[in-house]
């Protein structure tokens, strides 16, 4: 049963994420001339469908580009041209922990993202214990969140997140968080879900985590899909082309320097 | 419901001060009864007593300010909510209209503190109070879409709305009354739907300032009007707008 169905989504996003200088010094050389902005393809053409029970890994495209496959898949985000087609709401864990609000209480945070996903308050109600047991946060549960680190934020992010009984989810790097032990748990809940029959898209930067997790994977090209296979020949795949590059940039040199 | 969740984020935010949203506009009727009843003498401008006269007017004015001024950075400030919501965007503005009108309605205490100071009671046409409040969110909503998702076009639409909305205090019946207008231009300060709104706020206390209803119905469907262009642009935009997040 396809679960997402892409045909022919292509998109384009303005390279804004890594500019330089401050919003005003930006705009000011783009007034002068020095600089434009810049509009970047970053899918083109895409097709695949994911079926259920798949987990799916994408490799070889850049992390913006996986990530806008997962908001795709998701609803976040509206392709240029082609559609998608959903047939069941899908969970997206993009970026959550970076949205908890410093300024609000652990509980606070909780219902919150919960709404944004899409939870009701009563299911919110029912599961807070299932949610803080998981992240260990019963102590600080009415404390503000204020700077906790990181590794705290991603816990109760994903602890939200995987608490929703949903069959599908969309994975940017936070497949497991946290430090070895809750990573373990991470694991033991995730494996659960997978084996109950839930669909992941999943990208990552670490292959160790798809050679574990996906039994599928996209290779991407240049904004494209070259290959639909398993983890290792994708990885395999990525890693040749890796090797190519690299050789590409070393012969220019060598003739170089035969001159 | 998810209304409810934005309201209830927005409230942690300003019950620490909530003192500001009464002490804010208190303030500001004070100093402009001051200048413009006292210093300028009674006869200069509006209708008596000025100070009721003031805040009444005073209290949409800074809710119309607060909400289209945090308008123009809507998405900017969402941005990374907008990577996981499924949600409607359109639920941003509606919360960031929503929480200014609570702030409004938290801050409606000066009024009764005006009309004590005065001993001024409203008559019978103070029923249509909450039908000025409903009509002027639904205009704070129509041009709460279309200048939050303009700007995410044009990032120097916030400017341009500063200027505006102070323009639209000196042109809006907020220190003065449409009295105080020739009546040649009564028509075309009509298409300032705050004219509209302004007038039903005011009309329990001087029914007979009241616009008159052909006026009216221009400044309804001007605000009907954003409402309609806000809805359309925010349709038109929507895709540009997910892509800043």
């Amino acid at each position: 049963m396809s679960i997402v169905e892409f045909n022919n989504v292509s998109i384009a996003l303005s390279k804004t994420k890594r500019r330089k200088g401050a919003g005003r010094s930006q705009r000011l050389r783009r007034f002068a001339g020095e600089t434009k902005r810049q509009i970047i393809p970053i899918l083109n053409q895409v097709s695949f469908t994911l079926n259920q029970g798949d987990s799916l890994a994408l490799v070889g495209a850049k992390s913006m580009a996986r990530t806008s496959v997962l908001r795709l898949a998701a609803g976040t985000l509206l392709p240029d041209s082609g559609t998608v087609i959903r047939t069941e709401p899908i969970v997206p864990m993009i970026g959550i922990a970076r949205s908890l609000g410093r300024t609000y209480t652990i509980r606070q945070n909780i219902y919150l993202i919960g709404g944004l996903l899409g939870m009701k308050p009563e299911e919110v109600n029912e599961k807070l214990p299932g949610i803080v047991e998981f992240a260990d946060l019963a102590s600080v549960l009415d404390k503000h969140l204020g700077a906790a680190p990181p590794i705290t934020r991603q816990k109760l992010a994903w602890s939200i997140a995987m608490s929703m009984d949903a069959r599908v989810y969309a994975v940017d790097q936070t497949l497991v968080v946290g430090e070895r032990e809750f990573r373990q748990k991470c694991w033991t809940r995730v494996d659960q879900l997978r084996e109950q029959g839930a669909t992941f898209i999943v990208s990552s930067d670490n292959t160790k985590l798809y050679r574990r997790f996906c039994d599928r994977a996209l290779y991407f090209t240049d904004g494209t899909i070259s290959a639909d296979t398993t983890v290792p020949e994708a990885l395999a795949l990525a890693r040749q082309a890796r090797f190519a590059a690299r050789d590409q940039s070393r012969a220019p040199k060598s003739e170089e320097s035969d001159d | 419901m998810l209304v409810l969740r934005d309201l209830q984020r927005q409230y942690t935010k300003f019950r620490l001060g909530y003192l500001w949203s009464l002490l804010e506009p208190l303030g500001m009727s004070l100093v402009l009864w001051l200048v413009f009843s006292v210093l300028l003498g009674e006869r200069a401008l509006g209708l008596q007593p000025y100070l009721l006269f003031l805040s009444v007017a005073i209290l949409p004015w800074w809710w119309f300010l607060k909400s289209v001024n945090s308008s123009t950075k809507i998405f900017r400030r969402t941005r990374g909510e907008l990577a996981f919501t499924s949600l409607p965007p359109q639920i941003w503005v509606l919360r960031t209209v929503l929480s200014s009108m609570i702030e409004f309605i938290f801050s409606l205490p000066v009024i009764l503190l005006a009309v004590i100071v005065t001993r001024d009671l409203p008559g019978p046409w103070i029923i249509l109070f909450p039908v000025a409040v409903i009509l002027q969110f639904i205009l704070l909503y129509g041009v709460g879409l279309l200048v939050s998702s303009l700007s995410i076009v044009i990032p120097d639409i916030a400017r341009i709305v500063k200027i505006i909305l102070r323009a639209m205090f000196y042109l809006s019946p907020i220190l003065y009354s449409i009295s105080n207008i020739p009546e040649k231009l009564h028509i075309v300060a009509a298409f300032n739907p705050l004219v509209g709104i302004l007038g039903l706020y005011r009309i329990g206390w001087w029914p007979e300032e009241h616009v008159s209803p052909w006026a009216l119905v221009i400044s309804l469907s001007v605000a009907a009007a954003f409402l309609i262009a806000g809805i359309v642009t925010f349709r038109s935009l929507k895709p540009r707008i997910l892509k800043e997040a």
